[in-house]
Protein backbone atom coordinates (compact mmCIF):
# COMPACT_ATOMS: atom_id res chain seq x y z
CA UNK A 1 0.00 0.00 0.00
CA UNK A 2 1.10 3.23 -1.06
CA UNK A 3 2.00 5.99 1.68
CA UNK A 4 -0.32 8.70 2.39
CA UNK A 5 1.14 12.27 2.18
CA UNK A 6 0.65 14.15 5.62
CA UNK A 7 -0.87 17.25 5.71
CA UNK A 8 0.94 20.35 6.67
CA UNK A 9 -0.77 20.97 10.42
CA UNK A 10 -0.05 25.12 9.70
CA UNK A 11 -2.19 24.97 6.77
CA UNK A 12 -4.98 22.45 7.62
CA UNK A 13 -6.99 24.78 10.09
CA UNK A 14 -10.03 25.66 8.21
CA UNK A 15 -9.56 29.66 8.95
CA UNK A 16 -5.58 29.75 7.76
CA UNK A 17 -6.30 27.69 4.78
CA UNK A 18 -8.91 30.47 4.05
CA UNK A 19 -6.52 33.05 5.13
CA UNK A 20 -4.11 31.45 2.56
CA UNK A 21 -6.09 30.95 0.10
CA UNK A 22 -7.77 34.42 -0.26
CA UNK A 23 -4.10 35.99 -0.26
CA UNK A 24 -2.99 33.85 -3.04
CA UNK A 25 -5.74 35.05 -5.56
CA UNK A 26 -4.32 39.35 -4.74
CA UNK A 27 -1.31 40.78 -4.69
CA UNK A 28 -2.19 42.21 -0.66
CA UNK A 29 -5.29 42.23 1.56
CA UNK A 30 -6.01 44.37 4.58
CA UNK A 31 -7.22 43.11 7.80
CA UNK A 32 -10.72 44.21 7.13
CA UNK A 33 -11.30 42.62 3.94
CA UNK A 34 -10.24 39.52 4.94
CA UNK A 35 -12.44 39.24 8.44
CA UNK A 36 -15.45 39.99 5.79
CA UNK A 37 -14.80 37.23 3.17
CA UNK A 38 -13.95 34.59 6.19
CA UNK A 39 -16.84 36.44 8.99
CA UNK A 40 -14.29 35.48 11.54
CA UNK A 41 -13.59 38.05 14.96
CA UNK A 42 -10.90 40.31 15.20
CA UNK A 43 -9.75 38.03 17.64
CA UNK A 44 -9.37 34.71 16.46
CA UNK A 45 -8.42 36.20 12.96
CA UNK A 46 -5.08 37.87 14.21
CA UNK A 47 -4.31 34.76 16.15
CA UNK A 48 -4.22 32.41 12.98
CA UNK A 49 -2.45 35.64 10.91
CA UNK A 50 -0.07 35.40 13.19
CA UNK A 51 0.46 32.01 13.39
CA UNK A 52 0.81 32.12 9.30
CA UNK A 53 3.41 35.28 10.06
CA UNK A 54 5.27 32.97 12.82
CA UNK A 55 5.17 29.99 9.94
CA UNK A 56 6.96 32.57 7.19
CA UNK A 57 3.54 32.09 5.24
CA UNK A 58 2.27 35.54 5.59
CA UNK A 59 4.40 38.87 5.62
CA UNK A 60 2.81 41.90 7.37
CA UNK A 61 3.17 45.49 7.12
CA UNK A 62 1.48 48.41 9.45
CA UNK A 63 1.27 51.66 7.73
CA UNK A 64 -0.87 54.70 8.02
CA UNK A 65 -3.68 56.02 5.67
CA UNK A 66 -4.80 59.37 6.06
CA UNK A 67 -3.95 58.86 9.90
CA UNK A 68 -5.75 55.68 10.17
CA UNK A 69 -3.85 52.11 10.93
CA UNK A 70 -4.11 49.62 8.02
CA UNK A 71 -2.37 46.50 8.29
CA UNK A 72 -1.66 44.59 4.85
CA UNK A 73 -1.19 41.36 4.14
CA UNK A 74 0.82 39.42 1.20
CA UNK A 75 1.07 35.89 0.40
CA UNK A 76 4.85 34.70 0.85
CA UNK A 77 6.91 32.62 -1.71
CA UNK A 78 7.10 30.13 1.33
CA UNK A 79 3.54 30.39 1.85
CA UNK A 80 2.52 29.78 -1.74
CA UNK A 81 5.18 26.93 -2.10
CA UNK A 82 2.94 25.69 1.15
CA UNK A 83 -0.05 26.09 -0.22
CA UNK A 84 0.44 24.28 -3.47
CA UNK A 85 1.93 21.10 -1.29
CA UNK A 86 -0.89 21.06 0.60
CA UNK A 87 -3.45 20.74 -2.14
CA UNK A 88 -0.70 18.47 -3.85
CA UNK A 89 -1.24 16.00 -0.86
CA UNK A 90 -5.07 16.55 -0.80
CA UNK A 91 -5.55 15.51 -3.94
CA UNK A 92 -3.46 12.24 -3.67
CA UNK A 93 -5.45 11.33 -0.69
CA UNK A 94 -8.56 12.24 -2.25
CA UNK A 95 -6.92 9.60 -4.95
CA UNK A 96 -6.50 7.48 -2.37
CA UNK A 97 -10.08 7.61 -1.02
CA UNK A 98 -11.58 6.74 -4.74
CA UNK A 99 -9.30 3.82 -5.67
CA UNK A 100 -9.50 2.08 -1.94
CA UNK B 1 -12.71 8.71 10.31
CA UNK B 2 -14.14 6.70 7.86
CA UNK B 3 -13.65 7.00 3.94
CA UNK B 4 -16.72 8.52 3.13
CA UNK B 5 -16.51 11.37 5.79
CA UNK B 6 -12.49 11.84 4.48
CA UNK B 7 -13.18 12.04 1.08
CA UNK B 8 -15.90 15.00 1.73
CA UNK B 9 -13.62 16.95 3.99
CA UNK B 10 -11.19 16.70 0.92
CA UNK B 11 -13.43 17.52 -1.59
CA UNK B 12 -15.12 20.31 0.76
CA UNK B 13 -11.48 22.04 1.34
CA UNK B 14 -10.66 21.94 -2.23
CA UNK B 15 -14.13 23.58 -3.08
CA UNK B 16 -13.24 25.88 -0.43
CA UNK B 17 -9.49 26.40 -1.78
CA UNK B 18 -10.82 27.27 -4.86
CA UNK B 19 -13.52 29.56 -3.95
CA UNK B 20 -11.41 31.85 -1.43
CA UNK B 21 -9.17 32.37 -4.44
CA UNK B 22 -11.85 33.08 -7.28
CA UNK B 23 -13.12 35.62 -4.09
CA UNK B 24 -9.57 37.64 -4.24
CA UNK B 25 -9.79 38.21 -8.10
CA UNK B 26 -13.82 38.54 -8.44
CA UNK B 27 -13.28 41.39 -5.70
CA UNK B 28 -12.12 43.87 -8.11
CA UNK B 29 -15.35 42.68 -10.56
CA UNK B 30 -17.95 44.84 -8.08
CA UNK B 31 -18.61 47.32 -10.44
CA UNK B 32 -22.15 47.16 -11.69
CA UNK B 33 -23.64 49.75 -10.18
CA UNK B 34 -20.93 51.94 -12.35
CA UNK B 35 -22.91 50.64 -15.61
CA UNK B 36 -26.53 51.20 -14.35
CA UNK B 37 -25.64 54.98 -13.22
CA UNK B 38 -24.14 55.79 -16.58
CA UNK B 39 -26.63 54.38 -18.53
CA UNK B 40 -29.35 56.45 -16.74
CA UNK B 41 -26.80 58.92 -16.99
CA UNK B 42 -26.75 58.65 -20.82
CA UNK B 43 -30.65 58.65 -21.05
CA UNK B 44 -31.02 61.94 -18.85
CA UNK B 45 -28.60 63.40 -21.51
CA UNK B 46 -30.35 62.58 -24.22
CA UNK B 47 -33.67 63.27 -22.61
CA UNK B 48 -32.42 66.54 -21.52
CA UNK B 49 -30.45 67.63 -24.72
CA UNK B 50 -33.88 67.40 -26.71
CA UNK B 51 -35.78 70.19 -24.30
CA UNK B 52 -35.19 73.20 -26.02
CA UNK B 53 -33.16 75.36 -24.14
CA UNK B 54 -29.72 74.75 -21.89
CA UNK B 55 -29.50 71.20 -24.41
CA UNK B 56 -26.20 72.76 -24.93
CA UNK B 57 -24.94 72.30 -22.35
CA UNK B 58 -26.92 68.60 -21.04
CA UNK B 59 -24.41 66.46 -21.41
CA UNK B 60 -21.45 68.38 -20.60
CA UNK B 61 -23.12 68.64 -17.14
CA UNK B 62 -24.46 65.16 -17.01
CA UNK B 63 -20.98 63.76 -17.72
CA UNK B 64 -19.47 65.94 -15.13
CA UNK B 65 -22.66 64.46 -12.35
CA UNK B 66 -22.13 61.13 -13.44
CA UNK B 67 -18.05 61.70 -13.42
CA UNK B 68 -18.34 62.89 -9.59
CA UNK B 69 -20.79 60.42 -8.68
CA UNK B 70 -18.20 57.34 -10.33
CA UNK B 71 -15.49 59.10 -8.53
CA UNK B 72 -17.10 59.32 -5.33
CA UNK B 73 -18.55 55.63 -5.57
CA UNK B 74 -15.21 54.20 -6.00
CA UNK B 75 -13.26 55.73 -3.42
CA UNK B 76 -15.80 54.06 -1.28
CA UNK B 77 -15.95 50.77 -3.59
CA UNK B 78 -12.12 50.71 -2.94
CA UNK B 79 -11.87 50.90 0.82
CA UNK B 80 -10.17 48.04 2.10
CA UNK B 81 -10.20 46.16 -1.49
CA UNK B 82 -6.79 44.11 -2.49
CA UNK B 83 -5.20 45.32 -5.45
CA UNK B 84 -4.73 42.68 -8.09
CA UNK B 85 -2.86 42.50 -11.09
CA UNK B 86 -6.34 42.01 -13.05
CA UNK B 87 -7.87 44.98 -11.15
CA UNK B 88 -4.94 47.42 -12.31
CA UNK B 89 -5.45 46.59 -16.13
CA UNK B 90 -9.20 46.42 -15.88
CA UNK B 91 -9.45 49.74 -14.02
CA UNK B 92 -7.05 51.28 -16.55
CA UNK B 93 -8.75 49.83 -19.91
CA UNK B 94 -12.28 51.82 -17.75
CA UNK B 95 -10.02 54.66 -16.91
CA UNK B 96 -8.11 55.23 -20.04
CA UNK B 97 -11.68 54.83 -21.93
CA UNK B 98 -13.42 56.94 -19.27
CA UNK B 99 -11.24 60.15 -20.23
CA UNK B 100 -11.52 59.31 -23.41
CA UNK B 101 -15.25 59.38 -24.26
CA UNK B 102 -15.51 62.34 -21.70
CA UNK B 103 -13.11 64.53 -23.81
CA UNK B 104 -14.56 63.92 -27.20
CA UNK B 105 -18.27 64.28 -25.48
CA UNK B 106 -17.84 67.53 -23.65
CA UNK B 107 -16.23 69.22 -26.54
CA UNK B 108 -18.72 67.88 -28.85
CA UNK B 109 -21.55 68.56 -26.78
CA UNK B 110 -20.19 72.56 -25.91
CA UNK B 111 -18.68 73.31 -29.57
CA UNK B 112 -22.36 71.41 -31.17
CA UNK B 113 -20.18 69.91 -33.72
CA UNK B 114 -21.78 66.85 -33.00
CA UNK B 115 -24.66 65.02 -35.04
CA UNK B 116 -26.21 61.58 -33.93
CA UNK B 117 -24.43 59.21 -36.42
CA UNK B 118 -20.82 60.80 -35.04
CA UNK B 119 -22.26 61.12 -31.79
CA UNK B 120 -23.75 56.99 -31.72
CA UNK B 121 -20.46 56.01 -33.39
CA UNK B 122 -18.32 57.41 -31.13
CA UNK B 123 -19.67 55.82 -28.34
CA UNK B 124 -20.42 52.50 -29.45
CA UNK B 125 -16.93 52.30 -30.71
CA UNK B 126 -15.75 53.47 -27.41
CA UNK B 127 -17.84 51.39 -25.25
CA UNK B 128 -17.52 48.30 -27.31
CA UNK B 129 -13.95 48.31 -27.28
CA UNK B 130 -13.50 48.60 -23.31
CA UNK B 131 -16.48 45.85 -22.71
CA UNK B 132 -14.35 43.39 -25.41
CA UNK B 133 -11.15 44.17 -23.98
CA UNK B 134 -12.52 43.64 -20.06
CA UNK B 135 -15.10 40.63 -20.93
CA UNK B 136 -11.79 39.16 -22.70
CA UNK B 137 -9.48 39.60 -19.58
CA UNK B 138 -12.06 38.21 -17.12
CA UNK B 139 -13.59 35.55 -20.03
CA UNK B 140 -17.05 37.19 -19.63
CA UNK B 141 -19.16 36.06 -22.24
CA UNK B 142 -22.17 38.23 -21.16
CA UNK B 143 -19.90 41.32 -21.14
CA UNK B 144 -18.29 40.08 -24.73
CA UNK B 145 -22.29 40.34 -25.86
CA UNK B 146 -22.42 43.99 -24.53
CA UNK B 147 -19.39 44.71 -26.61
CA UNK B 148 -21.13 42.76 -30.01
CA UNK B 149 -24.07 44.93 -29.45
CA UNK B 150 -22.33 48.22 -29.15
CA UNK B 151 -20.28 47.69 -32.10
CA UNK B 152 -23.70 46.51 -34.17
CA UNK B 153 -24.72 50.08 -33.17
CA UNK B 154 -21.31 51.22 -34.38
CA UNK B 155 -22.56 49.81 -37.71
CA UNK B 156 -26.08 51.14 -37.52
CA UNK B 157 -24.89 54.96 -36.32
CA UNK B 158 -22.79 54.44 -39.82
CA UNK B 159 -24.95 53.28 -42.22
CA UNK B 160 -28.81 53.76 -41.14
CA UNK B 161 -30.97 56.85 -40.65
CA UNK B 162 -30.39 59.45 -38.07
CA UNK B 163 -33.13 58.32 -36.51
CA UNK B 164 -31.80 54.66 -36.77
CA UNK B 165 -29.08 55.75 -35.13
CA UNK B 166 -30.57 57.02 -32.06
CA UNK B 167 -32.92 53.99 -31.53
CA UNK B 168 -29.60 51.86 -31.81
CA UNK B 169 -28.04 54.14 -29.06
CA UNK B 170 -30.97 54.10 -26.67
CA UNK B 171 -31.28 49.91 -27.18
CA UNK B 172 -27.66 49.57 -26.44
CA UNK B 173 -27.38 51.80 -23.43
CA UNK B 174 -30.35 49.44 -22.35
CA UNK B 175 -29.38 46.29 -23.09
CA UNK B 176 -25.71 47.27 -22.04
CA UNK B 177 -25.59 49.58 -19.37
CA UNK B 178 -28.60 49.20 -17.28
CA UNK B 179 -29.81 45.41 -17.67
CA UNK B 180 -25.91 44.32 -17.83
CA UNK B 181 -25.15 46.70 -15.17
CA UNK B 182 -28.56 45.40 -13.03
CA UNK B 183 -27.17 41.55 -13.76
CA UNK B 184 -23.95 42.05 -12.52
CA UNK B 185 -24.95 43.45 -9.24
CA UNK B 186 -27.21 40.39 -8.98
CA UNK B 187 -24.02 38.22 -9.46
CA UNK B 188 -22.52 40.02 -7.33
CA UNK B 189 -24.93 39.63 -4.48
CA UNK B 190 -25.31 36.02 -4.84
CA UNK B 191 -21.58 35.19 -4.75
CA UNK B 192 -22.06 37.35 -1.14
CA UNK B 193 -24.89 35.11 -0.25
CA UNK B 194 -22.78 31.58 -0.80
CA UNK B 195 -19.75 32.80 0.87
CA UNK B 196 -20.33 31.32 3.86
CA UNK B 197 -18.41 31.98 7.54
CA UNK B 198 -15.25 29.69 7.98
CA UNK B 199 -14.02 29.46 11.44
CA UNK B 200 -10.89 27.54 12.73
Amino acid sequence: MPELPELNPVIHGKLRLALLSLLAGVEEAEFTWLRAKTSSTDGNLGAQLMKLDEAGYVSVEKKFVQRKPQTLYRITEAGRAALAEYVRALKQLLGAAINA
Amino acid sequence: MNANAEDFDINSRLKMIENMMAEGRRSTESWGWTFVLWGLAYFVATAWSSVGSGSKLAWPVTMIAAGILTGFGAGRNKNGQPETTLGRALGAVWAAMGMSLFIVLFSLGLSGHSDMHVFVAIIGAMLGSANAASSLMLKWKMQFACAVVWLASVIVASFGTEQQAFIAFLVATFLCQIVFGIYAMMCESRRRKQMGAVHA
